[in-house]
């Protein structure tokens, strides 16, 4: 499944994504309603970019009352607006922190991916931060570069 | 032979221990018995639909043809009067008798009736089944004023809905605040001041002594001598463990019916699931019962799966709450009420509406928290949620740039699609 990857270390708290997603979903420059938050230490100058992994197990969906989270065939986990009475448990679930709610709505919000067109948070990100990819193959690429820097050679039939 | 798996109940635990039996036997036949009518319906969603938010349909949280896609089958409006253990078989009141391998008690919580002089001559609404919902909607359609006998959280939600028909209020609470349950001292004077302000009657560390029908309508007595004169009379004053059928049977039971780290209870073959459950707790020793959806979703899962022979262990129960009530957020963690050797750590101390509040035990590990303020502010409370569950230490929380901690959590998180 593709998903939006964060590269942390790319990130410089610049906030184009938060307002390029409370733009096209909400139709407001508004980062407090973006599904993307970036999570700043300007101190330690770590920046880092909060969005929805779509969990395999997704503690949202769980604790929802009224079936309203639901795994969609594609794997995202989605909420349905029509069936959310805005309890806001999901909220208290994510430990994430990245389940929204739109006072406008009443309704919890999560990242759709943007109905799977090209993620505007993705699109919109300058220092080329995110990217939206195949997690799977971008986790394979971590453990890579990790085995790489620990001296270890490429694990056998893993090329790049 | 396919297992024969009998479930009492068909709401939160029954339905998500469904969910775990078919994980791992997509074959046995599974029985849901229940003593009401129709599909399940999700409780969290009854005020909403007296406020006039939602329809009757719309609160259905599964369809007839979802109990036959599941291979369930559906025994409606059944009350099971007995269990018996020796002969692995439960009976209902029409006599029958329902054989089974495996029996998962998912029977919920009843709400309790209080001692009150005159209750049982007077019209008054409790907001706990469909039923009570359709009923307390109907009475609201006719009626100007109301008293809500307890400010916990039915009773709070039951207020909400009123208010939101522009019923007058009055709110009757034993305790010095609002939602003793879900809120401490700090977070509980502001939320009493903004129902306050929204011009709700409240009379805290007061009790209803009488009700009385009048040509008037309700006259209500409270201790002290003050009387009051409603149309409408709505009594939350708690819930407990629907345990009826287990009289006269060798299942162990306290409060609710305890069950080991496995939901198991003191017999074999028998587990529950959800408020009727006193389960481990994740934070003490003790065993508990929070009577909240999620955590009867989680235990009915675990106890799904071991029913169907798997061998999960339960993590414990943890308390867990968010409503929004008069345009107010609250939520809440764990242990949340700070004890001796507990430590506070006041994050805000509740000027400007917001109010936040972490307890720290005395390992350092962070243990509950509470928080009012507004809808979003609920996100940074999940992640608190996390770091609970993680049995992470404060220190390490507030300096560790705690999102990286979470970020290192991710990858093993993604789905495998």
């Amino acid at each position: 499944m593709k998903q939006i990857v964060v590269h942390q270390e790319k990130c410089t708290a610049c906030r184009e994504c938060e307002l390029a997603c409370s733009f096209s979903h909400e139709g407001k420059f508004l980062p407090a309603l973006s599904r993307i938050r970036v999570a700043d230490f300007y101190e330690e100058q770590f920046y880092q970019p909060m969005v929805c992994v779509h969990c395999a197990d997704a503690p949202c969906a769980t604790v929802c009352p009224t079936m309203a989270i639901q795994r969609q065939p594609d794997g995202q986990v989605r909420v349905l607006a029509d069936r959310c009475i805005g309890c806001k448990m999901c909220l208290l679930a994510c430990p994430f922190g990245v389940m929204g709610f739109s006072p406008d709505t009443g309704v919890a919000h999560n990242c759709d991916l943007c109905d799977d067109n090209t993620p505007q948070c993705v699109e919109f990100c300058t220092p080329g931060a995110l990217e939206y990819a195949d997690v799977v193959s971008v986790e394979a690429l971590a453990k890579q570069k990790a085995a790489a820097a620990l001296g270890l050679p490429p694990a056998h039939g893993q090329s790049e | 032979m396919a297992t024969k798996y009998v479930l009492i109940g068909n709401s939160a635990a029954a339905l998500a221990a469904v969910d775990g039996i078919r994980k791992h036997d997509p074959a046995g036949e599974i029985t849901l018995i229940n003593r009401e009518e129709g599909p399940a319906y999700s409780r969290v969603a009854l005020p909403y639909y007296v406020a006039g938010e939602m329809t009757l349909e719309a609160l259905l949280i599964r369809q007839k043809t979802d109990y036959t896609t599941m291979g369930v089958s559906l025994t409606e409006t059944s009350n099971v009067t007995a269990i018996d253990p020796a002969n692995k078989q439960v009976e209902l009141e029409s006599g029958q008798r329902v054989a089974y391998d495996k029996l998962l008690i998912g029977t919920g919580s009843e709400t309790l009736v209080p001692p009150i002089r005159g209750l049982d001559q007077v019209p008054h609404h409790y907001l706990w089944t469909l039923d009570d919902a359709i009923g307390m909607k109907q009475a609201a359609e006719k009626a100007s004023t109301a008293v809500v006998i307890g400010g916990g959280f039915i009773g709070m939600l039951a207020a909400e809905a009123l208010r939101k028909l522009r019923i007058k209020l009055t709110i009757v609470e034993v305790a010095p605040i609002l939602l003793p349950q879900l809120l401490d001292e700090g977070a509980g004077k502001l939320f009493l001041q903004a129902v306050r302000d929204d011009g709700v009657t409240v009379k805290t560390d007061s009790m209803v002594a009488g009700l009385e029908q009048t040509d008037a309508g309700i006259t209500v007595s409270l201790k002290g001598g003050e009387a009051l004169s409603v149309d409408m009379a709505v009594v939350a004053t708690g819930v407990k463990p629907n345990i009826e059928c287990l009289q006269n049977c060798a299942v162990e039971v306290n409060t609710g019916v305890l069950v080991d780290e496995y939901l198991q209870s003191s017999q074999p073959d028998i587990y529950a699931a959800g408020d009727v459950a006193e389960t481990p707790d994740f934070l003490s020793d003790e065993r508990s019962i929070y009577a909240i959806w999620p955590t009867a979703v989680e235990q009915g899962r675990v106890a799904g799966a071991n029913m169907a022979g798997a061998q999960q262990a339960y993590p414990g129960s943890l308390g867990m709450n968010v409503v929004e009530l008069f345009q107010v957020t609250l939520a809440q963690l764990g242990r949340f009420r700070e004890g001796p050797e507990d430590e506070v750590k006041l994050l805000s101390p509740g000027t400007n509406g917001l109010y936040r509040k972490v307890v720290v035990d005395k390992e350092g590990s962070i243990v509950g928290a509470v928080y009012l303020g507004d809808e979003n502010g609920v996100a940074e409370m999940g992640v608190i949620h996390g770091a609970i569950r993680r049995r992470e230490k404060w220190q390490g929380f507030q300096n560790g740039r705690q999102p990286k901690f979470v970020y290192a959590d991710v990858s093993h998180r993604v789905p495998q699609y």
